[in-house]
């Protein structure tokens, strides 16, 4: 596996929001088929770093480098990068009024078989596969005619999340705190839905504030993100660590920093 | 992200092609000689040119009015000509193979074949050329429902008493400014009348076509549905592009008489002018129709096109029961200027009015709602909801309200609601994560916003109209 | 023009004092000003026929007027009596960093910063604006140093005795981070005219309390207005409260002229017999950041007629404003009239605003159910109405006004006919 050719490919990432520097020398390499979890206290940068890798507005790359696939991925726009294979679960899923479920999953994924040169799916094929999608978050079908998040519950935004991404079938998904706000019931049905898309060929970056998740999609590798960097990489087994110590001992050890850096 | 957005709505006029076809046009200027002529072409009745005199005298008195939000050059009303036929309609022709071919790819260019063959099997169409009607279709087979649907200067001569009875019944020949000058001038239009009971066959569409440079077109419907008949009816117009500004002030009349639907539809895409404002039409327009007991008139509108808009299509619900309804999409950009919104004058018991209005601003533009909901002491048991909704895409245009609600009837019920938004950040980055391109995620957008009204369409101008807005909305993403 | 316009003019004309330079160029608008019709979109529905008709004349008189006794309300009183300032009613000792004079008692250097701000505020748009501009005399100015907070509330009462004339004028101007509030009213006897304009100056952070109460009834005709500047983090809260007369018109406009500026208007107007009553209000926010929040309530009864116009207008640059107008009214009678008209003007996109407006009568599950509780209909229907205006009353920040005009409302619904 370790000469498997990197997917992802973070070098000494700074990125900024609104002229503060939130990511300050980030570095991760991620390959093929493998879930890495990164943890951190608030505020730490999780929800920045998904930000910036899916291009979004507002999120500026001071300097360093990602690629995906060997692409360099500041050079292309968001929606390239979605093309490439790029997948964001929101935190806070997007209402848009109006307009439907369905009709927003089949641009997105028409969009995207475009960019690969497929051909359009049949809306009758498109329907059926979002049927079973729809089926397998355990979404009400009518969900598909309902406008994009409009009026759900948290729990359904985040279970819809998880269906367009069983639909678009990503090679990179970012999972932003998918489970806040669920409860464990709902919790289990995302977990679910993320380990049956686990492939060799499809990569997962958890992130979480909590354990708990951690429970049900088993990561490969844990990095700890504090002030902008990992301070600390291990396997599953530090998750459970960073649960029984919580993030306080990170601001006790000021001179470890001092000597990475 | 804004810049993307006016990027997304620079769009090519797709419509802005100019016809080869040699016309009659009168020299510009307007006196009492001019309406003469109009009348001696038309071969009009004498009392038809009566009252086309009185209203232009009416006309004269009146001043231009200025209270809509919109900003223009004084019109002189001496420079324009009052009437333009292409000169192959001289002789009537009594077929479309004795039609000018050059107008029949007119028609065919804008999408809408003439050639019964070629057309949707389910709508009847009266293309109507600046001054004159070019051909109505399927006339055969609405004349054995009963169905009268011919151009209106035919109609004045053959069921005069129909004309008689009911032109000016709705919007009085002193209305407004506009209205009095349409009495005056009007050339061509369309004329239906739907007998008793019967529902007619197909829907029927008047196709509007603005050809001659400095040409005013001053078109006149009328629609009569008799009791318990039930018709739709769609509006198409698109004008070439010209760097002059050229004016279109029409009157529609709808008569709905007991228990009778109206159901009438419009997609307005007359040229808007050029980014800088330069050019386009001034829609000038007066809509009204009036219900008669448990009645139905129901007015949709997609507003796409035109430099200046001014248009209230208007429902007076005098019978008791009788319902108003007015679905209204408007988008400007540019230097587009819209003023549009509707009437519900509810007189009779237990009416029943729904405004759904949804305005999109862009570039330099404004977009106002302008509308009147107005309880008779008579309304008992009367009832209206309004929404409206205004999207705006950019820092430099403008979105207005200007709701009048007027009630003097205590077990009347109004209720009038506005809101104001924008295409937010998160909802593109949403798309476009998704693998959307900028511009399909705002025509997407836009069109979840509008999807209320939209739905309120006849399923082939549903997708015309969507196409529409994509088309308007191209290039105007950031 | 207007036979009554002229000879206001003509009126002013004759009056020379600190304020000529302002009293000319009102002089010189009005006379310039077309005598509104209905075709005017500021009269569209409140006839000016009673002006017009109108024969009260100036009254030297000041005897004998002197304000309501409000129950637990201390306040400074600054009484005017047919339009004259009665310094005799300002017993208080005035707090320190508050300062009350008579424009014309001001010294030299004062005088011209007054009349820098005289009619500063208050848009020229207003024909009877215009005309207290060229009328008004004693000018009272009113000045809360910076950072002081004013403990008592300053009442400005203006009085007037039947068949008599008045225009008054005050000018308020709160310091950075001052605090004050100020309660306006009118009290008149019938077959009156009075205009009663009060321009608000709200500095940073500077907090107003606002309560205009028009209770006046009857035959007087009272055209009034109050207009506030808000710089940047200034706040005010607002309530008005009104019964409708003759002619009944209040104008108030609030200027977001600074950023983060915080806005709350409630009022509400209850109206029976052939009043009128109506209300003008005009939202500006020109700056960043700013909030606006109306409730507007009206309740008409018998032959009355109601008229709203509020119009919140968000200039290019106020983005991230906030703006919120709530209009509900209720009609109690099919001779009554309730015209209302909410009005959004946005030039910036980044915004959220939103008006709504409801024209309906009682709840009639409402009625029942207290019906069936054994309330009879016509009690049911106050304690209805009651409720329906109480909701604002509640939020009134001054009790002692709130626990006065509670009982004057309620005696008010008992009189309604019930229909």
């Amino acid at each position: 596996m370790s000469n498997a050719k990197n997917l992802l490919t973070i070098k000494d990432l700074h990125a900024s929001v609104e002229e503060k520097q939130i990511i300050k020398g980030l570095n991760l390499d991620i390959k093929p088929g493998e879930v890495h979890a990164i943890m951190g206290p608030n505020g730490a940068g999780k929800s920045t770093l998904g930000y910036v890798l899916s291009g979004r507005d507002g999120y500026t790359v001071d300097s360093g480098a990602v690629t995906l696939d060997g692409k360099n991925l500041f050079e292309m726009e968001t929606e390239e990068r979605a093309r490439a294979g790029l997948f964001l679960a929101f935190q806070y899923p997007v209402e848009i009024p109006g307009v439907s479920n369905l009709e927003f999953l089949k641009a997105s994924v028409d969009a995207q078989r475009e960019a690969r040169g497929e051909d359009a799916i049949t809306s009758a094929d498109f329907l059926k596969e979002a049927k079973a999608a729809c089926k397998q978050v355990n979404l009400p079908i009518a969900f598909l005619k309902r406008g994009v998040n409009e009026g759900f519950s948290g729990g359904e935004k985040k279970r819809n999340e998880l269906m367009q991404m069983l639909l678009l079938k990503p090679k990179l998904c970012i999972l932003d705190e998918t489970d806040s706000g669920l409860d464990i019931d709902a919790l289990q049905v995302v977990a679910e839905g993320v380990n049956s898309q686990r492939s060799a060929d499809r990569s997962f970056i958890v992130v979480t504030h909590y354990q708990r998740l951690l429970d049900y999609i088993k990561p490969d590798f844990v990095h700890v993100l504090s002030d902008g960097k990992i301070v600390k990489s291990g396997d599953a087994s530090l998750a459970h660590e960073l649960e029984a110590q919580g993030y306080a001992w990170l601001q006790k050890e000021p001179a470890e920093d001092e000597l990475e850096g | 992200m804004t810049e993307q957005i006016d990027k997304a709505l620079a769009r090519e006029y797709e419509a802005g092609f100019v016809s080869d076809v040699e016309s009659e046009t009168f020299e510009p200027g307007l006196d009492e000689s001019v309406i003469q002529r109009i009348s001696e072409m038309k071969g009009e009745p004498e009392w038809m040119l009566e009252w086309r005199l009185s209203a232009f005298r009416e006309w004269l008195e009146m001043e231009e009015p200025d209270w809509a939000l919109v900003d223009y050059p004084k019109i002189d009303f001496q420079a324009i000509s009052y009437y333009s036929a292409p000169k192959s309609m001289k002789d009537k022709p009594k077929s479309l193979d004795e039609v000018d071919p050059e107008l029949l790819r007119t028609y065919e260019k804008l999408g809408i074949p003439l050639i019964e063959q070629q057309m949707l099997a389910g709508i009847a169409v009266d293309a109507v050329f600046d001054s004159v009607s070019v051909v109505t279709t399927f006339r055969d087979k609405l004349e054995e429902a009963g169905v009268i649907f011919c151009p209106i200067s035919e109609a004045i001569k053959k069921h005069p008493e129909l004309v008689k009875k009911y032109l000016g019944s709705v919007v009085a020949k002193k209305d407004n400014y506009y209205s009095a000058l349409n009495c005056a001038v009007f050339t061509d239009g369309s004329f239906v009348y739907i007998p008793k009971g019967t529902r007619c066959p197909m829907e029927l569409s008047t196709y509007f076509r603005i050809n001659e440079q400095n040409t005013g077109q001053f078109e006149r419907t009328l629609i009569i549905a008799d009791e318990g008949s039930h018709v739709s009816y769609l509006e198409g117009c698109t004008a070439p592009q010209r760097d002059e500004n050229q004016l279109h002030a029409a009157v529609v009349e709808l008569v709905a008489m007991d228990n009778a639907e109206i159901k009438y539809s419009t997609v307005q895409n007359w040229y808007p002018g050029d980014e800088n404002g330069k050019g386009g039409i001034y829609n000038f327009v007066t809509k009204r129709g009036i219900c008669h007991t448990s009645a139905k008139i129901s007015w949709t509108q997609v507003e796409t096109g035109s430099a200046v808009t001014w248009k209230y299509p208007s429902c007076i619900l005098k019978g008791d029961n009788s319902v108003g309804e007015f679905y209204s999409v408007a988008l400007t950009r540019g230097r587009q200027q819209a003023d549009t919104g509707t009437k519900m004058i509810h007189i009779g018991k237990n009416t029943k009015s729904t405004i759904i209005t949804k305005g999109i601003s862009a570039g330099k533009s404004n977009n106002s709602y302008r509308g009147l909901v107005r309880m008779n002491p008579g309304a008992d048991g009367a009832r209206n909801f309004t929404q409206c909704d205004s999207l705006l895409i950019g820092d430099q245009c403008g979105a207005h309200t200007f709701p009048y609600v007027e009630s003097r009837n205590p077990s009347a019920i109004i209720e009038h609601e506005a809101t104001t938004s924008k295409v937010s950040d998160e909802q593109m980055f949403l798309c476009r994560q998704r693998g959307l391109d900028p511009e399909k995620a705002v025509s997407m957008i836009v069109n979840g916003f509008c999807k209320e009204v939209f739905k309120e369409l006849p399923m082939e101008f549903a997708v015309e109209a969507g196409k529409l807005l994509e088309i308007s909305l191209e290039g105007s993403v950031g | 023009m207007s036979e009554w316009l002229e000879s206001a003019i003509t009126r002013a004309q004759g009056i020379n004092d600190w304020l000529l330079p302002k009293r000319a160029n009102a002089i010189e608008l009005l006379s310039n000003t077309k005598w509104p019709t209905r075709k005017a979109e500021a009269w569209r529905y409140t006839p000016l026929r009673s002006v017009e008709r109108s024969v009260a004349k100036a009254i030297n008189d000041v005897v004998g007027l002197s304000p309501v006794d409000i129950t637990d309300l201390s306040a400074i009183e600054l009484v005017f009596v047919n339009g004259k300032f009665d310094a005799t009613q300002l017993t208080k000792v005035l707090p320190k960093g508050l300062s009350i004079s008579l424009g014309k008692n001001l010294d030299s250097a004062q005088q011209k910063g007054a009349l820098e701000t005289f009619s500063s505020i208050k848009p020229e748009r207003h024909l009877f604006g215009l005309v207290n501009d060229a009328l008004a005399q004693d000018v009272v100015v009113v000045t809360v140093a910076d950072g002081v907070d004013i403990a008592e509330p300053i009442r400005i009462s203006s009085l007037l005795s039947q068949g008599g004339e008045s225009h008054t004028r005050v000018q308020v101007t709160l310091g950075d981070g001052s605090r004050l509030a100020v309660i306006e009213d009118v009290q008149a006897q019938g077959d009156s005219l009075n205009t009663a304009f009060v321009e608000y100056h709200v500095a940073s952070n500077a907090q107003l309390e606002h309560y205009r109460f028009a209770l006046q009834t009857g035959s007087n005709i009272s055209i009034g207005g109050s207009h506030f500047n808000l710089l940047d983090r200034a706040k005010m809260h607002s309530t008005i409260v009104a019964f409708g007369s003759d002619l009944s018109r209040l104008d108030t406009d609030i200027i977001h002229a600074g950023e983060f500026a915080d806005a709350k208007l409630n009022a509400m107007y209850l109206l029976d017999g052939k009043e009128l009553f109506d209300l003008h209000a005009t939202v500006e926010h020109a700056m960043p950041n700013g909030t606006t929040e109306e409730n507007v309530r009206c309740i008409a009864a018998d032959r009355s007629r109601a008229v709203f116009n509020g119009r919140i207008h968000i200039h290019r640059d106020a983005q991230k404003t906030l703006a919120e107008l709530n209009n509900r009214n209720l009609l109690m009678s099919n001779t009554a009239e309730i015209n209302t008209k909410p009005e959004l003007e946005i030039y910036a996109d980044d915004v959220r605003c939103a008006h709504g407006a409801t024209v309906a009568q009682i709840d009639k599950q409402a009625l029942y159910y207290l019906q069936t509780r054994g309330i009879s209909r016509s009690k049911a229907q106050v304690m209805l109405n009651f409720g329906f205006i109480n909701e604002l009353i509640d939020l009134m920040p001054n009790a002692a006004l709130a626990e006065w005009v509670r009982p004057i409302i309620r005696e008010r619904f008992s009189q309604m006919e019930v229909k």
